[in-house]
């Protein structure tokens, strides 16, 4: 008996693209679920304040339209990754375009920490909280994606766009800050 | 407490608690940490960490799907057929022959229908010839010269100004086509100024005479 498609077991992503590319509009569900969360608590992670669950629909909309510049050259988690990123990065420089502060330039980060404020109640997530607030924009990026995420030091760097031997040193430099705030609570 | 110097495996405690390592790397990482203090301290805070949940809303994911717009192959540009070289020349040259054709049709028009100056040269006695005359709207007249023996100045003849040849121009005609420059708008303000200057009581027909 051959599974339906919401129960075959293991898809790959690229799998369930060409399905998509198909016509089967069940792939792109799977798909979707499969790397939402992910998505939203790396924004969440980062500092985004409001609007994630849309910041999410955005960067699926935007990954789907341009799905044939995915290569497979990295995962494609790690290029939602990046396109969210990316959007972020827009949506910070047009606040600051609105505010009429200074401008943004590319190497700004995402991230001005304090969304966490009401969203990690227990004690030993608070003690995280402030140890992750000690760190600087990228480095929070970095360890995020290192920590929580997973990814490699070569798809960090694709998504923060910057080079694996920067993404080592800023997951080490966070590390010990973590580490020191955690021993010192 | 130790401090440990071996960033290798500490680069890769992460990938020891998210299960991505090797069954080789993973029996070198616990063997190591079965001696480094260090770094079960920084297994501990990294557990710390993940088991920190970060809120983030619920994702509607059929919601997102119902944005997706369906799928559209970027086909790629089609290349226009190589045109003949023979053809881009002829094409070439009728589009020039075309333009200077309209230019000097344009050109004869122009002149044709530009209402030239009534000049009138007044004799020398009491009179400045080179006071700007009157432009009449109207048909031209032909220009007078009373008693100055310059001969009577045609109703074209400010379209000689136009020909390279003035050397069959007689003294008259070229005292108006003078007179007439002095008026045209469409000099460049570059244009030098007259050496002879209008208040000067210099008359330019006395001289001619």
């Amino acid at each position: 008996m051959t599974p339906s498609p919401e129960e075959r077991p293991e898809e790959t992503d690229m799998e369930l693209i060409t399905r998509w590319k198909a016509g089967d509009s069940r792939a792109a569900t799977r798909l979707v679920g499969r790397h939402s969360q992910a998505l939203a608590r790396f924004a969440a992670s980062v500092g985004e304040r409001e609007g994630i669950e849309e910041l999410v629909q955005d960067t699926f909309v935007r990954a789907f339209a341009s799905l044939d510049s995915f290569r497979g050259e990295s995962t494609l988690r790690t290029w939602l990754f990046t396109i969210e990123r990316r959007l972020m990065l827009d949506r910070r420089r047009a606040e600051r375009r609105s505010r009429e502060t200074v401008p943004v330039e590319e190497s700004d980060h995402v991230s001005e920490y304090g969304a966490l404020d009401s969203l990690i109640a227990e004690e030993a997530q608070e003690r995280v909280r402030l140890s992750l607030e000690a760190l600087s924009p990228t480095q929070r990026e970095v360890f995020t994606l290192r920590v929580q995420q997973g990814l490699s030091y070569k798809e960090i760097a694709e998504v923060v766009g910057s080079t694996e031997g920067a993404a080592r040193v800023h997951y080490h430099n966070a590390i010990r800050t973590v580490k020191e705030f955690l021993r010192d609570e | 407490m130790n401090n440990c110097t071996d960033t290798n495996i500490q680069e890769i405690l992460p990938d020891l608690l998210h299960r991505t390592l090797s069954a080789d790397a993973r029996e070198r990482v616990e063997a190591h940490l079965a001696t480094c203090e260090e770094c079960r301290e920084e297994v501990e805070a990294l557990r710390t960490v993940m088991s920190a949940a970060t809120f983030a809303p619920t994702i509607d994911v059929d919601g997102v799907v119902r944005r997706i717009p369906p799928y559209q192959k970027i086909t790629p540009m089609v290349e226009l057929p190589a045109r003949p070289r023979l053809v881009s020349w002829l094409v070439a040259a009728g589009l020039a022959i075309t333009v200077a054709g309209v230019g000097s049709l344009l050109v004869t028009r122009e002149n044709g229908t530009q209402a030239p100056a009534a000049v009138v040269i007044t004799g020398p006695a009491g009179q400045n010839p080179t006071q700007p005359a009157p432009i009449s709207s109207k048909t031209p007249e032909p220009a007078t010269l009373p008693n100055t023996g310059v001969e009577t100045i045609q109703p074209h003849a400010h379209a000689l100004a136009l020909a390279a040849d003035v050397d069959g121009l007689s003294d008259g005609n070229l005292v108006q086509l003078m007179n007439e420059m002095n008026r045209f708008d469409a000099l460049p303000a570059t244009e030098p100024d007259p050496v002879i200057s209008v208040d000067s009581g210099y008359n330019i027909e006395q001289d001619l005479r």
